[in-house]
Order: structure tokens, then C-alpha cells, then sequence
């Protein structure tokens, strides 16, 4: 039988091996360093958020209320749960992107709790219970994700399935039945009483084709095409990708009339495409493509003129009673104004006043109540976050993992880049979550998964051989 | 709860958000601020090679400021700091391998302070993949500055500048080591 004789001449041959890498393995377990400094720091932001919560009660109520905090210190066992978990699967992951995903879920929920104070709401209707559960939902399907994924390059292989994943779920809103249109845009779908976001979801599918799609054709892409005033420009062939993200942001921004979503769809691949083939070529088309379409958009539909009007004119009168005009911008605006330097103390300004504060304008919450001091802590968090990711990235030893760190860590820069910009009228505003502070259970799913895939890939970083000479 | 409690409270409570972000950025600094550890053998190669009493010199009052200093770079700077003697033992080790021939020719990674295992297997750091190299084959282990390479019984061996290494021996530096079709030297 000439089949089975190769394999069990290679039996024989491979038996012995085991049995003498085994007797030579070692298997002495060394003190996890990273995993200690991850507790200590995840303390101090557990600390962190039961002082804010606790603050709050004091600051609106003038009494401690023991009911929510034990609720709080159920999910705080819950990340020292994750911990754990990483001691055991992950012993090598970075140790700041827990501590650091924690505190910034954990000031969100004390802002929307203190906004359900001020509201007087209570129970399963408060927004700030629901916010805890969407945590621990999503704490859980991140640590699931991390146990799942032992090695990220199995996404590599599903490439073309997330793609298909990801323009699927972008379009589901768009179905009939389903789809739910929330303050103008259709974003949302409905099952029941169950309300998701699923273009959250969409965001780290694309993140991974686009990875595993320009890891094959980053070639083609940087360097073939002409070179015309110092830029190499690519062939009308390989810009069937980009035209093809451009239409589907583009639709986006059109159908489900979504400006930010499709800034961040399209952002994404941008800068993926920089990153992989350092070209300013695709930078510049890519802007070009994009603002092309974005000030078309303004002249044709109105609520992105809207937009742009209540940013450029947001104190003219007109514009600020016009209806969907700058009133929510500008009360943004007076509270942040108001909380000046050191804020006016967690439970002790009105963020209620500004429509939407516990999810699109929590940062102008936290801004009165915290201050510019606050605000600046909590940016501080968000860049020490992104700085990790492309760190990871960095150090990644294959391309593949490479992109897919700076790709993920470039979906939460853009989104607070956007939101943030946004109510500061830095930029026009386009309703984005403020990745782990904003009220909203699809962000909050979405962005631990993301910080448990980078835990996963800065785990692989250091098991993985310095170099690999293959014949 | 009086409004003076409140103000402290909520001060403190900035305070330990700051406390929070400085806390990361500490731990953080040689990723921020790049390591030093790895510069400070570079440097004294490069000057010790044009210049051995500048290096010697320049080196002195290093290593008296960095009272507080790490224990890796007092250890880099105590034997620049002798530089002139000729011992080889008291150079610092050598911090890069490159690969000289074999398919990753041109190619090289930097030695830290551990030991680089090489061979077939995936976990090894430096993993060769030829018709010669055995699952686990040789390692370089630093012993006190001084890099060693040691033979894992491998099948087709490990060559020291064409010797077959059969104990754990001193690699000198720029000389060539070759593990099946691939031959690496140790620089600094």
C-alpha cells in the first residue's frame, strides 16, 4: 500500500524525537511580572471607578447608596475575573490595555448613572443598569474571545468571510422589518425589545479583511504605477478595492444617513493601505475621495448641511433654534465652559441640560463635572491605549498581525477623534460612541473585543521566534 | 456631607485619576523614552574602536553620575570603564547576529540578555528550517559577558569556524557559526 508506507516510515522515524525533546524541555514557571503589574494597576482602576460612582451618590444624593455599588463591585470581579483568565492564557499580554479598557468603562457607567439620578430613573430602565449588564456581556464575550483565539492567524484564513461579514452586517439596518431609525439615522436593528448597533461589529470584520487582504497585495499596490510629481501613483486596477470601500462608505453616509460610520469605514482603510504600503499616494486619493464626496453630500443632503452649518455658524440665533441645528452642540459647549478648569465635581453641575449627554455627548458630561483637568486624564487614558496598540503592532512578527494592531487601534483613535473633535467643534459632528464611555451595549461589545483581540496578539508577540530561516 | 469634604474629595479624586496616568506612563518609560540599556554598549563600541581613552574617559564620569542607575547599565558601563585592558573578557558582549549565508543572508536580530535557542522547532527564538537542523539544535547562552554556544546533540552538529563544537564554547566575535546551510556571526 504505497499510501500509509510514507506515513508510518515517518511514525518510526518521528517516535523517538518526542520522547528526547521531552526529557530535555523546561518547564520551570517563571513569576509573571506583566500579570502582577496588570493587577496592581487594575486595582487602582477598580479603585478608580467605585470612587467615582461613590462620588456621584454623595454629589446628587448627599448619602451613600450601598445597592449600586455592590452591583459595581459584582463587575469589578468580573475583570479581576479577566485577570485571572490571563494569567492562564494570555501570561504574556500587555499589561495596560485591561487596566486602562476598565477605568474608562467605569467612569462611562458613573457618568450615566449620575445621569439617571438626575432623571430620576430607576431600575431596568436606567441607563446606567443597562450599561453594567452591556459590560459584562461584553467582558464576557471578550474573554471568550481571548480563550477562542489562541493564535490570531487564524483570522487570516476567514478573510474573505469578514469581509462578507462585515458588509452584511453593515446592511442589515437597511432591511425592512428590522431596521430601526434612531434621531435620523438607521443604525439600528430591532428584535424584539432588543435593539443592536451592527455596523460596531462591522468595524472589527473590516478591520480584518483589510488586513489580510492588503498583507496579499501590498505588492501590486506599492509598486507598480507611474510616478507623477513625486507621487507613485497606482494602475486603475488595483483602485478597484478602494473605489469599492469609497462606494460602500459612501452608501453609508447616503442610505443610512451616517456621516461618522462612514468617515470610520473609510479612515480604516486608509490608513491600513499607508500603513502597509507607505504610499502618500493612497492617503492623498483616499482624502480626496472622501472630502470630494463629503462636500458634495453637504450641498445635496440636508442633514449633512445641517451639520456643517451648526458647526461653522453654531451661536447665530437661527442656527440654534433651527430645528436639528447647534442647540445640543452649543449646551455642549456652556457646560464644558462651566465645569471650567477643575469641573464642578461628579453629581454637582447639570449635564442633564444637553440632549443625548449619556451617549454622544458624554464627554462634555464628564467635561462639566470633571473638568479640563478630568478630560485631559481621560484623553491622556485614551492615547496611552492607542500608543499600546501600535506598539504591539510594532513589535508583531508577522505582517498579518502587524496591520490587524494598528488597524483595530486606529478604529478607537478615529472614534475619539471624531466624537471628541465633533463637540468641540474642532470638526463637523457625526454621531460616533466614545469607544467604552458612551452609553450603548453594540460600542461596548465591539471595543472589548478589540481590546481582547490586542491582548491575544501582544500574548503572541513574545512566544514567537525572533527569526525564521525557511529553505 | 459638608461642601468642604465634597472639594476635597473631588480634587483627590482628579488627583488619583492623574496618579493613575502617570502610574502607566512610569511603567511605560523605556517604552516611551527608548532603552537605555541597549544604546550605551553601541556607543562605546563605536567610540572604543576610534578612540579607546575618549571611550575610557567619557566613560568614568558615567558610570559616577548613574549612582541610581540599573543594574544592566552599571554592568555595560563597569567594563568600558576598563577598556583599556586587553582582556577579551571584559568587552562587552556582543549585541547582534547576523546571518552571513544560507537563505536569510543579510539578515540579523538583536541579543538581549537571554538565551537564543535555535532549531527546527517553532519555539525556538532563531528556528531554521533545512534539511540539516534538528528540533532543538544549539543555543547561545550569555555567561558572565561572554557569549557560549552549546550543542543540543544535534544530529549534523554545530560548526565553530569549521570545528564541530562538542562542549560549551566561547564564540569570539565576526566568527563564523554554521547550523546546516546557514552560517551567522556574533557582532556588536
Amino acid at each position: 500500500m504505497p499510501p500509509t508506507s510514507p506515513e508510518g516510515a515517518a511514525a518510526t522515524q518521528a517516535s523517538p524525537e518526542p520522547t528526547f525533546t521531552r526529557s530535555i524541555a523546561i518547564t520551570v514557571r517563571q513569576p509573571s511580572k506583566l500579570r502582577n503589574l496588570e493587577l496592581v494597576l487594575l486595582l487602582v482602576a477598580l479603585g478608580i471607578g467605585g470612587t467615582a460612582l461613590a462620588l456621584v451618590q454623595l454629589g446628587v444624593n448627599g448619602e451613600l447608596d450601598p445597592g449600586v455599588l455592590w452591583q459595581a463591585s459584582a463587575l469589578g470581579m468580573l475583570a479581576l475575573g479577566m485577570h485571572v483568565a490571563l494569567r492562564i492564557v494570555a501570561r504574556d499580554a500587555d499589561p495596560f490595555i485591561l487596566p486602562i479598557a476598565t477605568t474608562l468603562n467605569a467612569l462611562g457607567i458613573a457618568m450615566i448613572y449620575r445621569i439617571d439620578l438626575a432623571r430620576g430613573d430607576s431600575g431596568w430602565e436606567s441607563l446606567g443598569i443597562r450599561q453594567m449588564v452591556w459590560t459584562a456581556i461584553a467582558m464576557v464575550i471578550a474573554l471568550a474571545v481571548i480563550v477562542v483565539i489562541r493564535n490570531h492567524r487564524v483570522l487570516a484564513r476567514y478573510r474573505y468571510i469578514a469581509m462578507l461579514a462585515g458588509i452584511v452586517l453593515l446592511l442589515l439596518p437597511m432591511l425592512p422589518g428590522i431596521g430601526l431609525t434612531l434621531n435620523g439615522a438607521r443604525l439600528w436593528i430591532q428584535l424584539g425589545s432588543f435593539t443592536f448597533q451592527p455596523g460596531e461589529i462591522a468595524k472589527i470584520a473590516l478591520a480584518i479583511f483589510f488586513a489580510g487582504y492588503l498583507v496579499t497585495a501590498r505588492d501590486s499596490l506599492s509598486l507598480v504605477g507611474r510616478r507623477v510629481l513625486g507621487l507613485q501613483l497606482p494602475r486603475a486596477r488595483d483602485l478597484g478595492p478602494i473605489l469599492i470601500i469609497w462606494v460602500a462608505a459612501m452608501a453609508v453616509l447616503i442610505f443610512q444617513r451616517d456621516l461618522g460610520t462612514s468617515l470610520l469605514y473609510f479612515g480604516l482603510f486608509i490608513v491600513m493601505i499607508y500603513v502597509s504600503t507607505g504610499r502618500l499616494s493612497w492617503v492623498l486619493i483616499g482624502l480626496g475621495l472622501f472630502l470630494g464626496g463629503a462636500a458634495v453630500a453637504s450641498r445635496t443632503l440636508t442633514y449633512v448641511e445641517g451639520r456643517f452649518a451648526a458647526w461653522l455658524d453654531s451661536f447665530n440665533p437661527e442656527v440654534y433654534d433651527a430645528q436639528g441645528g447647534s442647540y445640543q452642540l452649543v449646551q455642549g459647549l456652556f457646560g464644558m465652559a462651566q465645569g471650567g478648569l477643575v469641573g464642578t465635581g461628579l453629581g454637582q453641575g447639570r449635564p442633564t441640560i444637553t440632549p443625548l449627554a449619556e451617549s454622544d455627548y458624554i464627554i462634555t458630561a464628564l467635561g462639566e463635572e470633571l473638568g479640563l483637568v478630568g478630560l485631559f486624564a481621560i484623553l491622556g487614558l485614551y492615547l496611552l491605549f492607542v500608543a499600546r496598540g501600535f506598539r504591539i503592532g510594532f513589535n508583531g512578527t508577522d505582517d498579518f498581525g502587524r496591520l490587524l494592531a494598528v488597524g483595530l487601534s486606529f478604529v478607537v483613535v478615529l472614534q475619539v477623534f471624531v466624537v471628541v473633535g465633533g463637540v468641540t467643534r474642532v470638526i463637523p459632528l457625526t454621531g460616533l460612541t466614545t469607544p467604552f464611555l458612551a452609553a450603548g451595549g453594540s460600542a461596548l461589545v465591539a471595543n472589548w473585543i478589540i481590546a481582547a483581540l490586542l491582548l491575544r496578539l501582544s500574548d503572541e508577540v513574545r512566544h514567537q521566534p525572533r527569526l525564521v530561516v525557511d529553505e | 456631607m459638608s461642601e468642604l469634604t465634597l472639594l476635597v474629595l473631588r480634587i483627590g479624586f482628579l488627583i488619583l485619576l492623574w496618579a493613575f496616568v502617570f502610574a502607566i506612563v512610569y511603567a511605560l518609560r523605556s517604552d516611551l523614552f527608548g532603552q537605555k540599556v541597549r544604546r550605551l554598549p553601541a556607543q562605546n563600541g563605536q567610540s572604543a574602536a576610534s578612540a579607546p581613552v575618549v571611550a575610557a574617559s567619557a566613560a568614568a564620569p558615567a558610570a559616577a553620575a548613574s549612582a541610581a542607575a540599573t543594574a544592566p547599565i552599571a554592568r555595560t558601563s563597569a567594563p568600558a570603564a576598563t577598556a583599556d585592558d586587553d582582556e577579551p573578557q571584559a568587552e562587552p558582549p556582543a549585541r547582534r547576529l547576523v546571518i552571513t549565508s544560507g537563505a536569510k543572508e543579510g539578515m540579523e536580530l538583536e541579543l538581549g540578555d537571554d538565551q537564543l535557542t535555535i532549531g527546527r522547532s517553532a519555539d525556538s527564538g532563531l528556528v531554521i528550517r533545512d534539511d540539516y537542523t534538528s528540533t532543538h539544535h544549539a543555543r547561545l547562552m550569555l555567561w558572565s559577558d561572554q557569549w557560549m554556544i552549546q550543542d543540543l546533540d544535534s544530529t549534523n552538529g554545530t560548526f565553530l569556524n569549521g570545528k564541530r563544537v562538542s562542549i560549551p564554547t566561547p564564540v569570539p566575535l565576526n566568527t563564523p557559526v554554521s547550523i546546516g546551510t546557514t552560517t551567522f556571526e556574533l557582532r556588536r
